[in-house]
């Protein structure tokens, strides 16, 4: 089997100086397992970054590596340039990164609207605890609750609990929330699970919108498609490992990628 | 009224210390910590005043102030001693803990009166009902506050899942910890102030009867608020009297109220309201969703047939959607 | 010395004949029954009241003591357990319902007896059965120290050797570890877990004849302190081992005798206590511990 690496690209192959979030040599073993293997990448500002992999191949251990929930065994974690490997797993979110759930994690007794100020507290939390929020406070709340509720399409629907929502919908509610904290980094765990085709475009029109804010995005997808389509760079993880880096259209052709994914060689180039 | 108020008046105290003692196990049980401790604080602060009062001739309020900031103090050292345990295990331990300040109570020789336990604890200011009443309404507005905004959400977070909590910014360990720390000031606060009102205190007061008294109220009344455990001691601090003609079958009346509680009720009597309030309002924003179902309906059927298109196109480029899931 | 050994053997007995049924149900069911002690001074209590009425021996008491408590037991479990694992949302909150909802439903047959007894202490006045006392090589053991000691050596045993190698014991078992999957491949979770509180709960009964024969009488309040007791055996020894209860039984006994003899009495208890902190914080799984201490 070929050990094939990080092809040279015109795009980059490695971290840079200017990248958001840095990853150098990380390793996440648990005990004899080595789910993360050894991983140095980069994601460059204002893109979208997909990771690809199948089942088991580490992409939710990196995730929680990245987000110091689950702890290093080895490497650098760095964020605007500055070590973050040792700041515990509330100081994250302080940093500017904040993340969706793969299983959708609300709390069922909160609204969608209490669900969602939940991330704006974080941000909103600049004063001393105790003077109670003015009036002033309370509508910049509103307006930042109000235009994340906007734009994952859930106007009209803050009163609702997530018990009397669909899937897609409790998934766009986790979106909100973490988009209401105005984060610099942006981790989606595939974001678009249990949604319809609609819903998924929706979903990809949202990302390059954010894009174009100059949001840094890494989303973690099985839609092979869907990462095609959204991201301007995808890496390809397998068995912890990192086996590509590229543009979506060079990694999904690479044959360590298809190997991974259907384990075979696939010989026949139908495309162009 | 004031007939009512003087003939009922140890009622009325018991009503508001044994708010205090729930209060000071409920709000542990709010942020997830599964701890009984806040009876092994009230334990300390009765015999703690009592203790300081008789020995020492403290006066009343100092001798409250010291011992609240002295269980606040072992508050903060028990959370730091139990913080790896969850759940059960945290559970039994805090009961080992109570059951330790009662054994010390019951051996504490002269100090803490033995097995007779300590009397005559009275103070030059005579500790009463408005007292108990302002401390109370202090509290009280504290809860309030807690329970609402965003001290409110975060509460609810730390309790119902602590990784998103953590996620979310939330330091989940410094809740813990100050939970213990609360939890040691207003189970002080309560046993304080009732032995400054009832004067004695012997070890059958304290113990696992506390735990057993904070359980039912909390489980009747409902553990999310302070509304419930309010709803809770006016329960059972005047179902005695209701029930006088039962009179001594109440025990037995007590423990079936709390079993059908348990099984049914888990959330209490402030869950079961607002189970019905929510429905109703439910009810109203069914037409919406309505709406929004048929909407996806018709979505999914146009997904249908896009993804049976999508099939067609990746068969012929490149890897196919979705891997060995 | 050696009657405080004899005397601590006695003891840890008794607390093993109390444990057994709290360490199976906990153990594979997963349910920690906090009605036990109740359940266990209950069933005394019951055959005390026959007995004021007819004379009875030895054995028949412990049967109709061991029968009460095999069906409260089984009661408490369909009346309650069963409904409250039901609607539980989820493993965490049924463990901790469970655990409350036996607190509240313990209280009733303490309340109960303390109603009929007025929490005066009650025994087996009228039985037939005397006790005698063997005296040999300077120490004494009475014929029901000697009772005590053969159930408890029997009935662990027998109960060790069922867990591991009966059709039953196993099918336990798999529940105790997985019960989904156990479900699925046949195992009958609700009549299991009937039969198991139901032996849970005989054994409960025994237990509180053999005590009340032991110390002459108990009262309404006497399974309580047993209760807390029992949990620091049952996680000092490891949660699912019936060798760790044993164990666990010997070295609390052993430890409650010589505080008594060294100190006064009111310490005794604090041992138990302390040793529930003492073994959370520093080896949670216990001695012989299976079960992961979940942190859940």
């Amino acid at each position: 089997m070929t050990t094939e690496l990080v092809r040279p690209q015109p795009d980059h192959s490695g971290p840079d100086a200017g990248d958001v979030l840095t990853l150098d040599d990380l390793a996440v073993h648990f005990g004899g397992i080595k789910a993360v293997d050894g991983i140095t990448l980069g994601l460059a500002r204002g893109r979208i970054s997909g990771i690809l992999g199948p089942n088991g191949s580490g992409k939710s251990t990196l995730l929680g590596a990245i987000t110091r929930l689950t702890p290093l065994t080895r490497g650098t974690l760095r964020f605007e340039g500055r070590d973050y490997s040792r700041v515990r797993p509330e100081a994250v979110a302080r940093l500017g990164i904040g993340r969706t759930f793969q299983t959708v994690r609300l709390l069922e007794d909160l609204t969608v609207r209490e669900n969602v100020q939940l991330g704006h507290d974080l941000i909103a939390g600049a004063r001393p605890w105790w003077r109670r929020p003015g009036k002033a406070d309370r509508e910049t709340a509103d307006a930042a609750v109000a235009t994340a509720l906007e734009r994952t399409g859930l106007a009209g629907k803050e009163a609702l609990r997530p018990g009397q929502l669909s899937y897609g919908l409790q998934r766009r509610v986790e979106i909100a929330r973490a988009i209401v904290m105005s984060p610099k980094l942006l981790l989606l765990d595939e974001p678009t699970a249990g949604m319809n085709r609609f819903e998924r475009e929706e979903i990809g029109e949202l990302m390059a919108d954010l894009r174009a804010e100059g949001l840094t995005q890494l989303i973690v997808e099985h839609d092979v498609q869907m990462m095609v389509d959204v991201c301007d760079h995808l890496f390809a993880m397998n068995s912890g490992r990192l086996i590509a880096s590229g543009t979506p259209s060079d990694v999904v052709r690479d044959p360590a990628v298809r190997e991974a994914y259907l384990g075979r060689q696939d010989n026949d180039d139908r495309d162009s | 009224m004031s007939d009512f108020y003087f003939s009922n008046i140890v009622l009325i105290q018991s009503t508001f210390t044994v708010l205090l003692l729930a209060l000071s196990i409920q709000i542990q049980f709010r942020m997830g910590v599964f701890s009984f401790a806040g009876a092994a604080f009230y334990g300390m602060g009765s015999y703690g005043v009592a203790i300081l009062v008789l020995h020492y001739d403290f006066g009343a309020f100092s001798a409250l102030a010291t011992i609240v900031v002295i269980c606040a103090m072992v508050g903060y050292l028990l959370s730091l001693v139990v913080q790896r345990l969850n759940g059960l295990y945290l559970a039994m331990a805090t009961v080992a803990f109570v059951m330790i300040v009662t054994v010390v109570a019951h051996n504490g020789g002269t100090l803490t009166g033995g097995s007779v336990g300590l009397f005559g604890v009275l103070t030059p200011v005579e500790i009463s009902v408005p007292h108990l009443l302002a401390v109370c309404a202090v509290v009280v507005a504290a809860m309030i506050v807690s329970e609402r905004g965003a001290m409110g959400r975060r509460i609810e977070a730390v309790r119902e899942d602590p990784e998103l909590a953590s996620a979310m910014g939330i330091n989940v360990a410094r809740y813990r910890k100050m939970s213990f720390v609360l939890s040691g000031v207003l189970g002080a606060l309560g046993g304080g102030l009732n032995i400054l009102m009832m004067t004695a205190i012997a070890p059958e007061n304290i113990g696992f009867p506390l735990i057993v008294l904070a359980l039912t109220i909390i489980i009747v009344g409902g553990s999310r608020s302070w509304i419930g455990v309010l709803i809770g001691a006016l329960i059972f601090t005047w179902l005695p009297v209701v029930l006088e003609q039962v009179g001594t079958y109440q025990s037995i009346v007590y423990g079936v109220i709390v079993a059908i509680a348990a099984i049914f009720m888990p959330g209490g009597i402030t869950g079961i309201v607002t189970d019905l309030y929510r429905r109703r309002s439910a009810r109203s924003n069914a037409d919406a969703f309505e709406s929004e179902q048929r909407l996806e309906a018709r979505a999914a059927e146009e997904d249908a047939a896009e993804a049976a298109e999508l099939q067609a196109e990746l068969a012929s480029s490149t890897t196919p959607s979705g891997g060995s899931r | 010395m050696s009657q405080l050994v004899i005397d601590a053997l006695v003891l840890g007995s008794i607390y093993l004949l109390f444990c057994l049924g709290m360490s199976i149900s906990w153990g594979t069911i997963d349910i920690l029954n906090f009605a036990h002690g109740g359940i266990f001074m209950f069933s005394a209590f019951v055959a005390s009241q026959i007995v004021s009425h007819v004379e009875l021996g030895l054995i028949t008491i412990c049967v109709i003591s061991a029968v009460v408590g095999a069906v409260v037991s089984a009661a408490i479990d369909v009346l309650a357990f069963q409904p409250i694992l039901r609607r539980a949302k989820n493993q965490r909150t049924a463990e901790l319902q469970i655990l409350i909802g036996g607190i509240g439903i313990g209280t009733i047959p303490v309340a109960i007896v303390q109603f009929y007894t007025l929490s005066e202490p009650f025994g087996f006045l009228r039985s037939t059965y005397e006790t005698t006392v063997h005296s040999f090589g300077g120490m004494r053991l009475s014929s029901t120290g000697l009772v005590v000691l053969g159930c408890a050596l029997v009935l662990t045993v027998s109960i060790a050797y069922w867990l591991k190698n009966t059709s039953h014991g196993l099918a336990l078992r798999a529940i105790g570890v997985d019960s989904e999957t156990a479900e699925l491949m046949g195992v009958k979770r609700r009549q299991l877990s009937l039969l198991t509180m139901g032996i849970s709960g005989g054994l409960a009964g025994l237990a509180g004849a053999l005590l009340t024969f032991n110390l002459g009488a108990i009262t309404a309040e006497s399974g309580e302190t047993l209760l807390i007791k029992a949990f620091a055996i049952i996680i000092l020894g490891g949660v699912g081992s019936t060798g760790g209860a044993a164990l666990g039984a010997m070295i609390l006994a052993f430890s409650e005798v010589l505080v008594l003899r060294y100190t006064g009495g009111g310490w005794v208890d604090a041992v138990g206590f302390g040793l529930i902190l003492v073994v959370l914080l520093l080896r949670p799984q216990g001695i012989f511990g299976k079960k992961e201490v979940r942190r859940v």
